[in-house]
């Protein structure tokens, strides 16, 4: 009697369900358990970080370590690039990479060089080109052989504690448009939010989580893979503070978070997801090759290959049983984007 | 009901379909690529009513085609970043030559041909420069290339040769990739796509860019009309929750004017048009958005919004018999009039993004 009475209540409850509010749950717990404590974390480090970088002069060891925690939290976060994060491009100007033209070394030489007094003024570096702000500018003056030594060490020190300050005003701003109204406007479409459904607020996520699983795979792992003929491992990225293999095992993890909270509620598409993250992840923990410097013989090519296909297989999982769900076509054409 | 023959005759005296070196074919309309059930891709001719006319394989996945003007010659071209272009001759099947890419670029999957048909122009990307080029090749003699010039912008996809027969429109998207890192775009915050017209030379005659507000908005598929009025379709880079438009019309010399689907119709797109063209008569013009399984269809002179039609995966679009004809993933080939989307034909082929019209798509 009560198993049918709990159906009777399914049986009314059920259609409610799948039409409002189907993923209102999903939009709060993602919202909850993903974005607004990772964007409070990274606010946390980057205020550490800053408060380092402005005692450059005497301790350059706290400021590579607050560098490194503070750079954690950022790959964390750094797949949800949109809303606060997309305002005024603030995401590129805490990370422009890949930079293929070389920007960012370029717009640090002439900082150097001229000991610029932009550095004494954040608000007036804080319209400096986005290649040289950032972590990986930051990561330049701190590691790079050419411009952890070039020009003045007070400048460069003074140098350190802008970009330090910036990414902490950065990320604070981002932290405050979610905390005051981003983060409503993701749970509450219609009316004032910018989105007019549950669906496309879902949409946004679910376009996250493949953006992520998208860098990781073809930028992060596919440019120091270049081609056979042309391995590239000096594309790495961040190899001079050897962060390249652990970035990608930071953001699997953290897109293995998302994703088991956007397929809340699809018990076999979550294990499914979950298996192919735990394959990657696996495979990403026992590779001993931090900087992928293997890439340029066949033996160490083939692991970094192994890897970039597991990271594909989780892309395609997404797309085919995940999108469907959150009402995202996985047709011939609408995955083909071009 | 009039008798097919009399149908085909009838489409073929208002130069729907070509008669030229192409009847031998029984006049195919439109090309298309496609995958077949088996995972192999290739490149069709079909009728108005979705028959198949031919069937030619392609080494790998393909995007568009381009049609010589009056020999039975398709140019199928590689998906991006692919680095093949095969010309084969439709009667016969066979590959009359393969274009590769030189080294350090590859093509965007569009090209034109001139309108003698004496050459093929080709978009490509120069990727260690992150600059678009347009390259020439001879087509009279064996399909040899004779060079490139700068296409004016970064990520230059579809391209047009204009009815004047001496005037490239392209559509610069702005994207800056590099086939080391996939499909990854580069260069979002920096992106400045543009509508570039240049003489056969390559000389710079205009370039139209929007307002920096919509800088995110890669201009990426074009539809000449036979007075000369561009419509360019969009792809928004930007975040799900703004609304652009998706669709612009630009006369030389003149402001586009941008076309604006409902708000309700524009959220179902996610922000991506994949193909676009003018109906038979030219007073409306379409797109499709794969996304949205959705085309919207817009009047050609004002550029207000008519209404939206849905169809799961569509993408291929050109003028067709009433309208519109457009494709799908699933396999369909619709005719698209005011008011009705109709079956014409439903095949096991997913067919690929763009449905190209054999002869040269002004109407």
């Amino acid at each position: 009697m009560r198993e049918c009475l709990k159906l009777i209540a399914l049986l009314i409850l059920l259609p409610i369900g799948l039409v409002a509010g189907e993923h209102d749950a999903r939009i709060r717990a993602v919202l909850d358990h993903h974005i607004l404590p990772g964007f409070q974390h990274l606010s946390e480090e980057a205020e550490d970080l800053s408060n380092s970088a402005a005692q450059c002069s005497t301790d350059k060891e706290g400021v590579k370590a607050a560098y490194h925690d503070a750079f954690d939290a950022w790959i964390q976060v750094s797949h949800l690039r949109f809303g606060p994060s997309e305002t005024g491009d603030r995401a590129f100007a805490l990370a422009y990479w890949p930079d293929s033209k070389g920007f960012t070394p370029k717009t640090l030489t002439s900082l150097l060089n001229s000991a610029d007094p932009i550095v004494q003024d954040p608000e007036a570096f804080s319209t400096l080109s986005i290649a040289g702000r950032g972590f990986y500018a930051l990561e330049f003056l701190l590691y790079d052989e050419r411009l952890s030594m070039l020009g003045d060490p007070a400048y460069r020190c003074a140098l350190i504690a802008a970009i330090a300050g910036d990414i902490d005003a950065n990320v604070a701003a981002i932290r405050n448009d979610w905390e005051t109204g981003y983060a409503a406007s993701l749970s509450q479409p219609g009316g004032d939010s910018p989105y007019r459904s549950e669906a496309e607020a879902a949409q946004e996520l679910f376009k996250a989580l493949l953006t992520g699983l998208e860098f990781t795979a073809e930028t992060r792992l596919g440019r120091p893979l270049g081609t056979f003929d042309r391995p590239r491992p000096r594309r790495a990225e961040v190899w001079r503070s050897e962060r390249s293999l652990s970035h990608v095992r930071l953001s699997l993890a953290s897109l293995r978070d998302l994703a088991a909270l956007l397929a809340e509620g699809y018990p076999s598409t979550a294990e499914t997801l979950d298996r192919a993250f735990a394959k990657a992840i696996d495979r990403a923990d026992t590779l001993d090759d931090p900087i992928f410097a293997g890439v340029v013989d066949p033996k160490g090519r083939i692991k970094v290959e192994a890897l970039q296909q597991q990271v594909n297989n989780i892309r395609a999982l997404a797309e085919s049983d995940l999108g469907p769900r959150l009402g995202v076509a996985a047709g011939f054409n609408s995955l083909d984007g071009d | 009901m009039p008798s097919r023959r009399a149908f085909l005759a009838g489409m073929m005296a208002s130069g729907l379909c070509p008669t030229s070196g192409w009847a031998d074919l029984g006049a195919p309309c439109y090309l298309s690529a496609a995958r077949n059930p088996d995972g192999q891709f290739a490149l069709y001719g079909l009728s108005d009513v979705g028959e198949l006319l031919f069937q030619l394989p392609l080494p790998d996945r393909g995007h568009a085609a381009a049609a010589h003007p009056f020999r039975a010659e398709a140019v199928g071209f590689a998906r991006r970043p692919g680095r093949f272009a095969i010309v084969l001759d439709c009667r016969t099947g066979e590959r009359l030559a393969t274009l590769n890419a030189p080294a350090g670029r590859h093509f965007y999957g569009h090209g034109a041909f001139s309108a003698d048909g004496k050459i093929l122009l080709t978009t490509e990307n120069d990727y260690e420069a992150g600059e678009g080029r347009i390259s020439l090749w001879d087509a009279a003699n064996g399909y040899t290339r004779l060079g490139s010039f700068p296409s004016g912008g970064v990520g230059p996809h579809d391209m047009r040769l204009m009815p004047n027969g001496e005037t490239l429109v392209i559509a610069n998207g702005g994207i800056e990739t590099h086939p080391d890192s996939g499909r990854t775009k580069l260069n979002i915050p920096v992106m400045q796509p543009n509508l570039t017209y240049l003489d056969l030379q390559g000389r710079v005659l205009e370039v139209v860019e929007l307002d920096r507000a919509l800088h995110k908005n890669s201009i990426r598929h074009l539809s000449v009309r036979k007075d000369g009025l561009v419509a360019f379709a969009m792809q928004w880079q930007g975040s799900l929750s703004e609304h652009p438009p998706l669709l612009g019309l630009h006369r030389r010399g003149q402001k586009p004017v941008l076309a604006q689907s409902k708000p309700d119709q524009h959220a179902q797109t996610m922000g991506y048009a994949g193909s676009v063209a003018f109906s038979e008569d030219g007073t409306r013009v379409a797109f499709t958005s794969p996304r949205g399984g959705v085309l919207h269809v817009f009047d050609a002179d004002t550029g207000a919004f008519l209404r939206d039609h849905t169809l799961e995966d569509v993408c291929g679009l050109a003028h067709g018999p009433g309208g519109f004809s457009a494709t799908s993933g699933t396999g369909q080939i619709v005719h698209v009039t005011q008011d009705t989307v109709r079956t014409q034909a439903t095949w096991e082929f997913q067919w690929d993004n763009h449905l190209i019209p054999v002869q040269n798509g002004y109407v």
